[in-house]
């Protein structure tokens, strides 16, 4: 009896406590709106920008090189537009799945300073964490996401607040496979891929074109931990003219170019950006593709090139780092324009993602030439061609398209 | 026929090396009954250290000594270092856990590979790092050798299969043949028995390290001449000999080196023979059917205790 008489009292206390709560919560937001617009990000105060990389694991090489540019884009790039920026960045090993991208993304969308995002670098963790990012409006450029379906085709896997600075694999693998038609006149060739979303979109676009003109293609797949590929080597067939081996590492490039000749197999390597590495493969008679020239070529980009080898002594600049350095390029000019558009502060993150949509770079884009969006996918880049190189007896590169 | 064989060796030479990975597991298991998942990440530092004596030569391009010296001193650089890292490993980690519940110097040992391989990620970054064998003598390690049929077997592949094998006679030898490897029997056998009968029981240990470890540089080293190596590639190919160690029957020393063969022959010829995308698969399958059929491995013995 007890029991049923103090129940009904509890509730009670409950339910003008509750209801107390929301009245408090409703008249809140209707003194505090105003306080919160003001205060929005301030940008004479320190922003933050994310970037979200492979630092370690089997991937590391790539992620560790574009912290290296991207520190150096942070270092030397926010004073010239008046910015104050820190850089925080993220690991997401690719052995790990989507999981640490979707970790990442929850905590920069907490952290209110963060007003932008680079990367993630990779197409799988673009996918897997573009929504968290978009429900919060941070924007999201990708200095080496280039899976063709994270911003084209019908069911899209990225969201509209996700950009790339770099084309995506429908414009490099065609390319890549009309040069092997056209000007290798292959006959056969073995198409690989590394059990990831890099190798599995590019190796796809190269050996659909290849089957479209009637070429014969064969198909390996490779754990990306493997590195001694004998066994794979094995079954290249001896009429094979070309292996397209889109790794993301020369130097596997270079270990694999050496086991064909092991085992006496004609075929040549040809490797797409990801293995495009002067120093590291350099496979007399092998070729290679990236979407921009070797940087360190680019008589604009000089100076930059020379001020980053000078912050990074005995490294040499590879083809992930820099579109990594062009990716802050854009997000920094993104986040002065919303700076500009909000009077000294950006009241909303998604403010960011509108500037994003409307950055030109017409003087000191890393890459050369000028940065602009596509007007046909206006969240990638303005570039309709890739640059393929072959690879001399003194293992040199030599633009050959 | 070709292709049989080709794959055996590539068999042959993959399981050359998974053996010399699962004798290190073995004989630290068959002492300390201790699983040193660390083991890899020695195997890596081990590859690692072959590549600065590499540069400190003057490189592929231009060694202050022959080929066949440089080669020399690259393995016995390996094995220097790695058994000093195996005693430091074992001095810090392992022996203040060695009267602690097992999962301790396990999990101590999962933390020594982390450090590892971070620390060389740390110190020599992450990109893939070739020797570039390619280019000691104008390529001679690849090009020369015998054939059989249409297969080449070249110099490079004939050097680390032969001396890998090498090696495992030698513990063979060191086990069976000596006054410390019948030490090490003794307290692989009963450990209280031995200390009691005079056995030092650390030296014994750490001299078990020593020669676990200095296998794993010496196989590190011979790895990486015909593969890339990098900070991380210690836990998988660390998982491989563990595996092959298991198959063969921990604690058996010819058993890891049929663990290690069977595992070598597994992978070479599903890739060759079957699929190239289901290779682990295969591996791991002959594990679970070993786990299955014959918990105590191929050559290993079931433990028997008094109760």
């Amino acid at each position: 009896m007890k029991i049923s008489m103090s129940y009904p009292r509890v509730t009670a206390v409950a339910a003008a406590a509750a209801l107390a709560g929301m009245a408090a919560i409703t008249v809140v937001p209707a003194t505090a709106a105003p306080a919160k617009a003001s205060a929005g990000l301030s940008c004479s105060s320190t922003l933050k920008i994310g970037f979200v990389t492979p630092l370690t694991g089997v991937a590391a090489f790539l992620g560790q090189e574009q912290l290296t540019w991207a520190k150096y884009a942070v270092a030397t790039l926010p004073a010239k537009l008046g910015l104050k920026i820190k850089l925080v960045p993220g690991d997401t090993p690719v052995e790990q799945g989507p999981a640490p991208a979707q970790t990442l993304a929850q905590k920069y969308v907490a952290d209110k300073s963060v007003v932008g995002v680079i990367g993630p670098s990779t197409s799988g963790a673009v996918a897997a964490s573009s929504k968290t990012y978009a429900q919060a409006g941070i924007v999201q450029i990708s200095p080496s996401a280039t899976r063709t379906t994270l911003t084209k085709g019908d069911n899209q896997e990225a969201t509209k607040a996700f950009f790339r600075v770099v084309p995506a694999d429908d414009l490099q693998g065609p390319t890549d496979a009309n040069y092997m038609i056209d000007t290798l006149k292959v006959k056969n060739v073995v198409v690989i891929d590394f059990q990831e979303p890099y190798s599995q979109g590019l190796g796809g676009e190269v050996e659909s074109t290849l089957q479209k003109a009637g070429v014969t293609t064969s198909h390996q797949s490779i754990a990306n931990t493997v590195t001694d590929y004998s066994a794979y080597v094995t079954k290249v067939p001896t009429a094979a003219d070309i292996v397209f081996f889109p790794t993301q590492s020369p130097a596997a490039a270079q270990a694999f170019a050496g086991q064909l000749v092991e085992q006496g197999k004609k075929a040549k390597v040809f490797v797409g950006d990801g293995g495009f590495g002067p120093g590291s493969f350099k496979a007399p008679g092998s070729f290679a593709s990236i979407f921009a020239p070797d940087v360190t070529t680019i008589a604009s980009s000089k100076a930059i090139v020379a001020g980053w080898q000078k912050a990074n002594p005995g490294k040499t600049a590879g083809s992930f780092g820099p579109p990594t350095y062009g990716a802050v390029q854009v997000l920094l000019q993104a986040i002065k324009a919303a700076c500009v558009a909000g009077k000294g502060s950006i009241a909303k993150r998604s403010a960011v993602i509108a500037a994003t949509r409307k950055v030109s770079i017409n003087t000191g884009w890393i890459l050369g030439g000028k940065f602009n969006w596509s007007k046909v996918n206006t969240r990638d880049p303005d570039v309709t061609k890739f640059y393929l190189y072959e690879i001399q007896s003194d293992g040199s590169y030599k633009r050959v398209g | 026929m070709d292709t049989f064989v080709q794959v055996t060796l590539n068999g042959l030479t993959a399981g050359s090396t998974y053996a010399l990975i699962a004798l290190g597991y073995t004989l630290i298991y068959g002492v300390l009954k201790l699983l040193n998942f660390a083991h890899g990440d020695v195997f890596m530092v081990g590859s690692f250290i072959g590549f600065g004596t590499l540069q400190a030569l003057g490189g592929t391009s231009d060694p202050v000594v022959p080929v066949w010296l440089l080669l020399i001193l690259m393995v016995l650089a390996g094995m220097a270092g790695c058994a000093i890292l195996g005693v430091a490993i074992e001095r810090f980690a392992y022996r203040p856990l060695r009267d602690a519940p097992r999962i301790a110097p396990l999990i101590s040992a999962l933390g020594v590979s982390f450090f590892l391989a971070n620390s060389m990620q740390l110190m020599f970054g992450a990109d893939q790092r070739n020797y570039g064998t390619f280019a000691l003598g104008n390529g001679e390690l690849f090009t020369k050798g015998f054939s059989i049929g249409n297969v080449h077997v070249p110099l490079i592949r004939i050097i680390t299969i032969v001396a890998a094998f090498a090696l495992m006679v030698v513990l063979w030898f060191l086990v069976t043949r000596t006054r410390t490897g019948k030490a090490m029997r003794a307290v692989s056998f009963d450990r209280e028995a031995a200390a009691m009968m005079g056995i030092d029981i650390d030296r014994v240990i750490v001299f078990t390290f020593v020669l676990g470890s200095a296998l794993a540089g010496a196989g590190g080293v011979m790895f990486a001449l015909r593969v890339p190596t990098a900070a991380s590639i210690g836990f998988v190919i660390g998982l491989k000999g563990f595996t092959a160690a298991v198959i063969g029957g921990i604690g058996s020393i010819p058993g890891a080196v049929a663990g290690g063969m069977i595992l070598g022959f597994a992978e070479s010829f599903t890739t060759g023979y079957i699929t190239t995308r289901w290779s682990d698969l295969a591996i791991f399958t002959v594990l679970i059917t070993f786990m299955l059929f014959r918990p105590n491995g191929l050559l290993g013995r079931a433990g028997v205790s008094k109760v």
